[in-house]
């Protein structure tokens, strides 16, 4: 018998061994990432939260050409008869105003947007209790409102109401919202922005963050979209009397890669080459479709599928002055191939600098940039028929690019001509569009162009182009009404 | 079998005529019968006891409990109660029967495991001793197996007492009986036993029949082993005899046809790959629908796919709550249990398999593309249709204007196929000697793959060894490393994901792939097509090997702390090291991205450490008619992944393909954890036999769910009773086995990332002024709830024996439904998210599996069969507050609706063409139609085609799906086939976007030319016009979807065993064979494979083909020989 009590002794102490095994054993904490609730503590923390809200910028920018230029009568597309592949036909659409809610761009950009807001709101629920000094926060909240405020206006201006999500989303249920008026997304918009103004410094140390100019021209967009000229006014003058921005002399140097964020840029996204994920590569959408992409980019590449998009219509290269000398900047008119011979086919130029992986380019957004923002003003002046007063920041601008002054007077004249400045100046930066939609001459200027791209492409179906209210926004995302049936569709689609 | 016989039955009882004549014989039968158990178990046995003034009953006692040793006497001979001293080391059981016996007049025999005790030769002999008894009766007969042969070594018992007897090598035996004494119970190792009333008879003739189910077979259950009569679950077991003649790779494809309610796949025929195994259609949204395998006892984190399948012993799959509750939080998709080979008691035996094979595609399946004439035509035609549209003239370009100056062209699918060897060869090795039990089993193989430089091969070795320190306590230890190498080119796949098959196909057959001068060009374009490299370089130049090395592994101790109560500590480890090595030269490339290609390589590794430790204390005893076993166990089990890449650009050339040539490298590594700690406890009680009871209970904590729901309870009850051995129904004696049995319990799932429960907080980064600013950013939602996936699952079965088993019925009826799933819900993206991992949604299964076994022929000719047939259904109770659909957002190919199957297709239902104007006016109408273009359903009855259109369009999941089996011998020969199929599965052929595009980028099928030309030639109702408004064609349709429902004759065998015995002095046997696997698929499915699935681990989402690689024919010729 001993025995046994022998081994039932040592048997007992095993098992009490193991039963002592801890909870501790099941904690697995990861690894390869932070979880939430470790992070979101120190001003190192917040920096780099507010660096990712910055990030969804890219998500925009990387294809915003589609509905901010190509739904305009500047850009159009070379037609790839043999490759009607959906993702060719969503662009078209978007062009021809034929697009329906399953279209993957509108998509993204909705899409994108919201991923900027959200990161911001998490930012500004948690950044209350952390523990660092308010200075440090008030330049944290300034960035984020900001971004906030930006990612807001690009919604209201291109869906309508949307649904205003200003806190961070912790659980499943807080993620249903129906759709806020549009008057209510501006006055968030603006109260973020006039917070973003107050916290904001006129310079900040790295350069490509956001400052108060900033924040001041997206105000100075927003009341001239909501024509409260005298508002818009008051922050475009301000962003001129800053003195902190200047027009660069030679225009293609706006754009350059060795001079990012200039004297002459308020508001650019960051983009930068190589491996990081970082980079931009629209040049590659906007140059001809080749087989050989070193022709023109000097790139071995084949962007046979995703080249020949935004492309100048010759409504916009024929608009060009005499001597203007931003055409040759933007524009080139073709390129010349292996073999040595010239192929006419028009693209964007503004964009293509050099670089050294295949679809793989340093080029930043310009956003606002201060040529905009004089036009702008100039624009906001005669329609308070102060037009004289506007003559000056026009001619600005238009010196730089190698013309006269302008001495019309006449306010509908003059409105012409600064919306032709504007067209010009801020060819292929994704103004046209929202241009014509807040100037109301979206239907007859884009109604007209349709008529005049159907004589020149055949292939354009009767039912392009076919322009009225509704299609001044865009549709809500079929995949986000299916998932929230709070959301309502806007009219027309 | 029979021969296997132990003759030491033959002496059993101390009453046994102990005639000198039956001892030699017996001696003589024995030695001829295991001459290759050269050291009997008597032999290899050794006690160490010090036992004093105890009873001879006391020594024997302690025999038996210390060994297999049986001691048979008779209390009339021997005085049992007598006290002895023995004292024995190390010493074997004769010594101790020869301290017991010196002196006395008792005398003992030893056949290996039994001991006959009996009074010494010189002693009044038993016959005298009973003659004094009144009415005595001498009863002689023969034993005859069915086929009429006789049968030596048969038991003859009275029923209910020790005496007895057995035949002798003529089948005949005698028997003394006393007239009171009325039944005589024939037993034999592998027949029926038989009971036979002696009545007035004094002759007695007996033919057993065999046993044709193995009810007294011991099947692996969790966490022990069970007899198959008392198994109350439904758990199916195979054995490895049954799956030798198999030549393939993997487990799973010996499995295909021969399991109930088990649906296995191959859904490529990527060597070495693509077995999917679903238990009972079992399903889950996100989480893994694998089952578990369990391999000796361990659950392993890895597939089964590398691992030989000639070190298994034997199979057996739990399906129902019962069987697999013990496994608890990974148990609802069914577990898998594997037993390796182990060195069977007494015997050495060394055995050789091997097969040769060749593999080859079958014409049928192959897809049907246009010829170069057929496609320089098409091209030309669809340019001029186009024009005639839009009213300008067609520029044809050059290479298409006379499409009558070529031939058949190019064959891209042919030309990366060939015909292919396969051959495997394994040495079992397994012997019993002393305290130490052996097994080793090697194995190589070698798969060509029927796609140009694919290829598998496997290195394996099994040691498994069991040694017995003393008689309480045994130590094991299993080690089993593979290699395994594989040659993968990107077979499958669409040709946006570079899919080599896909890619291949749509590229131009004018264009060569092998120039007139042998040499080979860089691209394989054609004017307006897509470009595309050289195929033929790309499956060939481009290098994507694995290498795996895995270590599994168990080590334990068993230790019987107290009689009966055994003590078992185990500890596992499953290591696996894969790496990957990709290089991609400068003449390779994909659509678009067409040679010269920067050159770009790189190296993934990855490994795994999984460890577990188990300790289980298990009880048995059996007090008079009540028997129980019980267990009681706790396991800890960890593991650890990581995950490094290393990438390389431009290099100088394609000769060194090694990273240290690369201008550029970037890498980076990851790593994950998991962990389990569970409690595991089962008690079985069975009362006479026949009243069968099973309760079981685990209690399991995982890592990867939330803090406040990590623990989970599986518990489960099942219950059975075997009638026929009732005594209302031994009136009916041709039902010979009838069981019925019912279970109920609850299972888990925590197939779900490892850290799905955390917000995570991700690397996303910014960059100011051409300077990286690091970012970070919350990308997931977190849930501290997060918890088990559960499955309640009911069965109930009965299991029928007809007329000796030879007609054997199971029929079990299952109802599962899964609750808590976990599943990422799709949340509106004005969230910030995507998705919202979360316990939710309820879906159901249920479904009827029969199994019929039958022995049609038992004679001479000898053929059984085994069909089985499982219908399983499922419908989705519930997916969540408010949401009545997942899926089936635009462009997604599967919908999953409240009340209906789950993983439903999803798309417009097709409608024909517009064929004129006024069709076109008087019918709905997408935004693009145009006279010509497809027509979609308006299934909204809005008047408009848009995407509210999109409805069900087929379910990928069969109606039902079927095995049979069918054996035959015939004296040597013996011949055997095994169909599988499934009946009702649609298959979405997603390849039709490409291979019937009417862009001209790719060649299409040869029935595109049948499509619509004009009003007057309005094709075969089914292609729309070339170019314009083709956009809808092209969305998901039910034009793609087809009936997948096949037959495939799996496997035919014939074999011929050769005699040996006056041939080859070592050779024991010789048997060759020759086999057809994947013999003949019979289908209406168009494509290569109706079992393809694009994502076979994935319930909600398969059924979808994109031109996967085609599983081949093999035919193979396999030995077989033991020494």
């Amino acid at each position: 018998m001993k025995y046994i009590k022998t081994n039932i002794a040592i048997l007992s102490a095993f098992l009490l061994f193991l039963s002592s095994c801890s909870e501790d054993f099941l904690d697995c904490q990861p690894i390869t990432f932070v979880s939430s609730d470790q992070f979101y503590a120190t001003e190192d923390n917040f920096t780099q939260a507010l660096n990712g809200a910055y990030s969804s910028l890219r998500g925009i920018f990387d294809s915003g050409y589609i509905m901010g230029e190509m739904r305009s009568d500047n850009t159009h597309y070379n037609y790839k008869e043999n490759d009607r592949g959906l993702q060719n036909v969503d662009k078209e659409d978007i062009d021809g105003f034929v697009d329906d809610p399953t279209n993957r761009y509108t998509s993204t950009k909705y899409v994108a947007c919201y991923k900027g807001i959200s990161r911001v709101n998490v930012i500004l629920d948690r950044i209350k209790a952390a523990n660092f000094g308010d200075d440090a926060k008030n330049e944290i909240i300034g960035e984020a409102k900001f971004l906030r405020a930006f990612y807001y206006f690009e919604l209201v201006q291109y869906f309508g109401g949307v649904p205003l999500h200003l806190n961070e989303v912790t659980k499943q249920s807080e993620a249903y919202l129906p759709r806020s008026t549009v008057d209510e997304v501006y006055a968030q918009i603006i109260e973020d922005a006039k917070d973003a103004v107050s916290k904001l410094p006129l310079i900040q140390a790295t350069k490509g963050r956001v400052t108060k100019g900033s924040a001041n021209t997206l105000l100075g967009y927003v009341y001239m979209t909501l024509k409260d000229y005298s508002t818009a006014e008051t922050y475009l003058k301000s962003v001129v009397s800053s003195g902190t921005y200047e027009l660069l002399p030679n225009y293609a140097d706006i754009f350059s890669t060795s001079n990012k964020n200039n004297k002459e840029s308020i508001f650019e996204v960051q983009y930068m080459q190589g491996t990081q994920g970082i980079n931009s590569s629209w040049t590659y959408q906007f140059i001809p479709a080749l087989s050989n992409t070193a022709v023109i980019t000097g790139v071995v590449g084949n962007n046979g599928i995703i080249g020949g998009w935004n492309t100048p219509t010759n409504d916009l290269i024929n608009s060009y002055e005499t001597g203007d000398l931003r055409k040759d900047a933007s524009i080139a008119f073709g390129y010349t191939d292996a073999s040595g011979i010239f192929i006419a086919s028009p693209f964007v130029k503004k964009y293509n600098h050099a670089h050294t992986i295949y679809n793989n380019t340093d080029d930043d957004w310009m956003v606002y940039r201060y040529a905009d923002v004089l036009l702008l003003l100039a624009e906001c002046l005669n329609d308070q028929s102060k037009s004289a007063e506007a003559l000056p920041y026009l001619n600005q601008v238009r010196n730089r690019a190698g013309l006269g002054n302008v001495t019309v007077t006449d306010k509908s004249q003059l409105d012409e001509i600064i919306a032709h400045e504007r067209r010009v100046e801020l060819a292929f930066e994704n103004h046209r569009w929202l241009d014509l939609v807040r100037t109301g001459k979206a239907i007859e200027v884009m109604n007209a162009a349709g008529d005049v791209m159907k004589q020149e492409h055949s292939y354009l179906l009767a039912r392009t182009y076919q322009v009225n209210e509704d299609k001044f926004i865009f549709p809500i995302p079929q995949t986000e009404l299916t998932l929230n049936s709070l959301l309502e569709q806007n009219p027309g689609y | 079998m029979k021969k296997k016989c132990k003759l030491l039955c033959f002496l059993r009882g101390g009453l046994l005529r102990t005639s000198l004549r039956e001892k030699l014989l017996a001696v003589l039968m024995f030695a001829s019968f295991n001459v290759f158990a050269a050291d009997g178990y008597d032999q290899t046995t050794k006690f160490s006891f010090e036992l004093n003034g105890v009873t001879i009953k006391a020594v024997f006692q302690k025999i038996e409990e210390s060994s297999e040793f049986k001691v048979l006497y008779n209390e009339k001979t021997l005085d049992v109660n007598r006290h002895v001293n023995v004292n024995v080391k190390d010493e074997n059981v004769e010594s101790i029967l020869d301290q017991l016996f010196k002196g006395s007049k008792n005398a003992y025999q030893v056949y290996d495991k039994q001991i006959v005790i009996t009074e010494s030769k010189d002693s009044p002999s038993i016959q005298k001793s009973k003659s004094g008894k009144s009415q005595k009766k001498e009863i002689t007969g023969v034993v005859k197996d069915t086929e009429g042969e006789t049968l030596p070594g048969v038991t003859v018992l009275v029923k209910g007492t020790n005496i007895g007897t057995s035949t002798d090598l003529n089948g005949k035996f005698e028997i003394t009986v006393s007239a009171d004494e009325n039944v005589l119970v024939f037993s034999f190792v592998g027949m029926n036993s038989q009971e036979v009333k002696i009545g007035d008879q004094t002759v007695i003739s007996v033919i057993l029949d065999e046993k044709s189910i193995g009810l007294g077979e011991i099947v692996a259950i969790g966490y022990g082993t069970q007899k198959k009569r008392n198994v109350t679950g439904a758990v199916q077991s195979i054995k490895s005899d049954e799956l030798l003649n198999l030549p393939v790779a993997q487990i799973g494809q010996k499995l295909q046809g021969k399991t109930s309610g088990v649906e296995i796949l191959q859904t490529t025929g990527i060597p070495g790959q693509g077995m999917a195994i679903r238990v009972r259609g079992s399903a889950s949204i996100n989480a893994s629908n694998q089952p578990l395998y369990v391999v000796d006892g361990f659950p392993i984190v890895g597939d089964i796919s590398n691992i030989n399948p000639d070190e298994i012993e034997s199979l057996s799959i739990l399906k129902d709550a019962s069987a697999t509750s013990l496994y608890g939080s990974r148990a609802s998709n069914g577990v898998v249990l594997i037993q390796t080979k182990m060195g069977q008691l007494g015997k050495t035996q060394i055995s050789l398999n091997g097969y040769y094979g060749i593999q080859s595609v079958p014409q049928k399946g192959r897809p049907d593309m246009m010829n170069a004439r057929e496609f320089a035509q098409f091209e030309k035609e669809i340019r001029e249709e186009y024009a005639a549209y839009k009213g300008t003239v067609a520029t044809i370009p050059e290479e298409y204007q006379n499409p009558e100056q070529y031939g058949k062209g190019t064959d891209w699918y042919n030309l990366l196929l060939r015909d292919a060897p396969i051959q495997n060869y394994n040495l079992t090795i397994s012997s019993n000697k002393d305290r130490l039990r052996t097994t080793v089993v090697g194995g190589y193989m070698n798969q060509d793959g029927v796609l140009k430089n694919s290829n598998f091969s496997r290195f394996s070795l099994r040691v498994n060894t069991e040694y017995r320190l003393s008689d309480r306590v045994k130590f094991g230890l299993n080690v089993a490393p593979t290699y395994s190498k594989t040659l993968t080119p990107k077979s499958d796949g669409s040709l946006w994901s570079s899919g080599i098959l896909e890619s291949a196909i749509l590229s131009s057959p004018i264009a060569k792939a092998v120039n007139d001068d042998g040499t080979l060009p860089l691209t394989a374009t054609g004017a307006g097509m897509f470009p595309n490299p050289n195929w033929l370089r790309v499956v060939d130049e481009v290098k994507n090997n694995t290498n795996d090395t895995r270590l599994l592994s168990n080590a334990y101790i068993d230790f019987e702390v107290i009689k009966d109560l055994h003590f078992k500590s185990s500890a596992n480890v499953d290591m696996d090291n894969k790496q990957l090595q990709y290089f991609s030269p400068s003449t390779s490339g994909s659509v678009y991205a067409v040679p010269p290609q920067k050159t770009k390589g790189s190296v993934t590794t990855t490994s795994y450490l999984s460890w577990l430790t188990e300790n289980t204390l298990t009880y048995s005893k059996t007090f008079n008619d009540h028997q129980i076993d019980a267990l009681l166990g706790y396991t800890a089990q960890k593991y650890r992944y990581d995950y490094s890449y290393l990438y390389g650009t431009t290099f100088p050339d394609d000769q060194v393909t090694t990273l240290n040539a690369a201008a550029t490298i970037t890498g980076s590594s990851l790593a994950e954890e998991w962990a389990l700690l569970s409690w595991v406890s089962r008690l079985n009680y069975n009362y006479k036999d026949k009243y069968l009871l099973s309760l079981a209970m685990r209690r399991d904590g995982s890592s990867r769910f939330g803090k406040d729901n990590r623990w989970g309870n599986f518990p489960s009850v099942s219950a059975g009773w075997i009638l026929s051995d009732e005594k209302f129904l031994s009136s009916m004696p041709k039902i010979s086995y009838l069981k019925v049995r019912a279970s109920y319990g609850l299972t888990g799932n925590n197939n779900i990332g490892n850290y799905s429960h955390f917000a995570a907080v991700n690397t996303d980064n910014y960059a100011f002024n051409g300077v990286l600013a690091s970012g970070k950013t919350t990308t997931s939602l977190s849930n501290t709830e997060l918890g088990w996936e559960k499955s309640d699952q009911f069965d109930a079965g009965i299991d029928i024996g007809l007329l000796k088993d030879r007609i054997f019925f199971q029929y079990d009826y299952f109802n599962k439904t899964t609750s808590d799933m976990l599943y990422s819900v799709s949340v509106p993206q004005e969230s910030g998210f995507s998705s919202f991992t979360t316990n939710t949604g309820k879906f159901q299964f249920w479904g009827h599996e029969f199994v019929l076994s039958t022995k049609n022929m038992i004679k001479t000719f000898k053929w059984n069969t085994d069909l089985n047939i499982s219908f399983v259904k499922n419908k989705v109770l519930d997916l969540g507050d408010g949401i009545d659909h997942i899926g089936g957002l635009t462009g997604d190919p599967f919908i999953t609706k409240v009340g209906e199957p789950i993983g439903q297709f999803c798309g417009y239902v097709f409608d024909g063409i517009y064929n004129n104007q006024e069709e076109l006016d008087a019918s709905p109408k997408h935004a693009t139609s145009t006279v010509g273009t497809v027509r979609m359903k308006d299934t909204n009855n809005d008047k408009v085609i848009d995407d509210y259109d999109r409805t069900v369009i087929g379910n990928p999941a069969p109606k039902f799906t079927y095995g049979i089996t069918n054996d035959f011998s015939y004296k040597r020969f013996d011949f055997n086939f095994v169909i599988s199929g499934a009946y009702g599965n649609k298959i979405m052929n997603r390849s039709l976007e490409s291979t019937q595009n009417l862009d001209g980028v790719f060649n299409v099928t040869k029935d595109v030319a049948k499509r619509w030309r004009s009003e007057e030639n309005p094709g075969d109702g089914v292609h729309p016009r070339a170019m314009i408004g083709t956009g809808l064609a092209r969305l998901m349709n039910s034009r793609w979807v087809s009936d997948g429902s096949y037959a495939t004759l799996k496997n035919v065998t014939l074999g011929y065993t050769f005699p040996t015995q006056n041939m080859l002095k070592y050779i024991k046997s010789i048997r060759l064979y020759s086999s057809i696997q994947q013999a003949f698929v019979l289908t209406a499915y168009e494509g290569s494979n109706p079992e393809v699935s694009a994502n076979g681990d994935s319930a909600l989402g398969q059924g979808i083909d994109w031109s996967a690689y085609p599983v081949p024919r093999t035919v193979s010729f396999g030995f077989n020989l033991n020494f």
